[in-house]
């Protein structure tokens, strides 16, 4: 697959803090890559670099094979922190001067502002706006002219229920015409919702990355049941990815170490005679996954 | 280039205070061509209750003088700090709205931001330039007895003149907003810096104590008001015994031209080292 942006070893220090660390990434054409980190993890500092807002101290990037440029950067559309505009301008009038930075034409227009329904308020004054508004203006802008790739940084940052459904919405919805995205974000649920791949930073490295089904991949345990509890703990414990089973009253909680399908998991049962009475998997939080896979790391 | 001046005109068409401001700009531009005789003619009244030979009324509009007269006024102090706020406010509003940032993130060079707002400039001061050689042409029309050619275009350098004055104290002022980005503190510096701070300097520099060779001269904003150093005005020269310019001299242009370039240089440099 096509490698979109190759990021090398940069590195960014401001003063004694150390904001990127040696960060090496590769986003490949069509993913949904999600930077994710808690506050303070060089996030936005990365996203800067890439963006050439700042200069790196060490390391290099390119885009789409080549090293950065004006032409790259007018291909990648780009929702950084809060949303910049003319406030005395109307949003189509801030469209229009996106375009013609862009060189796009101004016909694309209307479809942003129908899409992220701001096209009622097409006339009136971006400082007008509230909050929401102006986060919709910005991704709508970011989307002008169909671009290769998005870049988001805390899309939903601030924003009501409604809106973040409206944002994820419509990620999800550019996502699936093939538009590659790169989303920072330090809400773990988002990026599992939203993303395909991920990479996890803490304090400017990066502890890991990869799928999401696999990175955050919850080693999940199951609750069982059956008529004979005795002969489910010997069945169980023949299972190849067996850990180590925990009796509950009337039931057993039973650890694997990879992720195992409930249906899959019936199947070996009902091929070794034992029939389930109860089956039911356990998700632990993803939070609590998260933070001890931050703890590891340190 | 066309691109870059048409983001421009998008980004102040519906601006009201850039209008309010460039409104503000001919109302002072020409109350100050138009009254200048008036207010010269009265001042002369005062002159004169302590004078024992009275000094005659002066006419300061008529072909060639009117050129060199009106390039005067519309570059006194007080008119040109209009073009110079307009040009400080555009600038560090980009700073204020971090639309700079955004323009750079949606594909402008940091050059390109730089020329888009020269360019600006540069119309400006073509447009102003226009307006002034017209308002001059008319004036001079309408008060010279006899018009020929030779008279009318005799002292037009001073239109040349007017254009590198108003061209480079823009200059000046855009040099400030991008070195400072906040818009109250460039002005107030620059204000402070163009009617306090460098008149200080020159009566310090020009005093023959302190330096030899009389360098005051070389003060930015200084050597931009002395292309155009005196209105010409015979009675200048009989009662305060001043040396009236002839014509617009090529050296004293080089001189706010080299500290515009300078400028442009540093902010240049000063964009590319810095982070946004």
């Amino acid at each position: 697959m096509e490698t979109i942006l190759s990021v090398n070893n940069i590195s960014k220090r401001y003063g004694k803090i150390q904001a990127v660390d040696d960060l090496s990434l590769e986003v490949k054409r069509g993913q949904v890559f999600g930077i994710l980190g808690p506050n303070g993890s060089g996030k936005t500092t990365t996203l800067s670099i890439i963006l050439e807002l700042i200069k790196s101290n060490k390391g290099n990037f390119h885009w789409f094979g080549e090293p950065p440029s004006k032409e790259s950067r007018k291909r990648i559309g780009s929702v950084i922190e809060s949303p910049n505009f003319y406030p005395y301008l109307s949003p189509v009038n801030n469209l229009k001067i996106v375009a013609e930075i862009k060189d796009f034409d101004y016909a694309d227009i209307e479809r942003v502002l129908k899409l992220t329904g701001l096209y009622e308020r097409r006339n009136s004054r971006f400082k007008t706006f509230s909050f929401g508004m102006k986060q919709r203006l910005a991704v709508a802008s970011a989307l002008l002219g169909n671009p290769d790739v998005m870049i988001l940084d805390e899309p939903t940052n601030g924003l009501d229920p409604q809106g973040i459904a409206h944002i994820r919405e419509l990620i999800l919805l550019i996502a699936s015409q093939g538009t590659t995205i790169i989303i920072a974000s330090h809400l773990l649920d988002e990026v599992q919702k939203i993303c395909t791949h991920v990479a996890v930073l803490d304090k400017g490295r990066k502890l890991f990355d990869g799928k999401v089904s696999e990175v955050l991949a919850v080693s999940d345990s199951f609750e069982l049941s059956a008529l004979n509890i005795e002969t489910l703990k010997q069945t169980v414990a023949l299972h190849p990815a067996f850990v180590s089973l925990i009796p509950i009253g009337e039931m057993i909680l039973v650890y694997f170490k990879e992720d195992i399908q409930p249906a899959e998991l019936n199947q070996f049962f009902f091929q070794k005679d034992v029939i389930l009475s109860h089956l039911s998997e356990r998700k632990r939080s993803l939070e609590q996954h998260f933070l001890e896979l931050l703890e590891d790391n340190k | 280039m066309t691109k870059l001046l048409r983001i421009e005109f998008k980004k102040i068409l519906t601006y009201k205070i850039f209008w309010i401001l460039v409104g503000l700009y001919f109302i002072f531009l020409s109350a100050g061509i138009l009254m200048a005789e008036f207010m010269i003619n009265n001042m002369v009244d005062n002159m004169n209750k302590h004078l024992p030979i009275p000094v005659p009324h002066v006419a300061i509009y008529f072909f060639p003088w009117v050129w060199q007269n009106i390039a005067f006024f519309a570059t006194i102090r007080y008119v040109l700090i209009f073009p110079a706020i307009v040009i400080i406010i555009l600038v560090t509003n980009e700073y204020s709205f971090k639309t700079i940032r955004q323009n750079m993130i949606n594909g402008m060079s940091k050059a390109e931001f730089l020329n888009s707002k020269l360019l600006l400039i540069l119309l400006i001061s073509v447009i102003m330039t226009i307006f002034v050689a017209i308002a001059t042409l008319i004036l001079g029309f309408s008060n010279t007895a006899d018009v020929n050619l030779a008279t009318v275009l005799e002292k037009s350098s001073f239109i040349f003149g007017f254009f590198v004055t108003i061209l480079t104290f823009q200059i000046f002022a855009l040099f400030f907003a991008f070195l400072m980005r906040n818009t109250g503190l460039s002005i107030a510096i620059f204000t402070l810096y163009v009617f306090i701070i460098e008149p200080i300097l020159y009566y310090f520099l020009k005093s023959p104590i302190v330096f030899k060779n009389d360098i005051s001269t070389y003060l930015p904003v200084n050597s931009v008001l002395r292309i155009t150093e005196y209105p010409s005005i015979q009675v200048l020269k009989q009662v305060m015994g001043l040396n009236l310019q002839n014509t617009v001299s090529f050296w004293a242009c080089c001189i706010p031209l080299g500290y515009a370039a300078v400028m442009i240089g540093i902010v240049y440099w000063v964009l590319s080292k810095r982070d946004l």
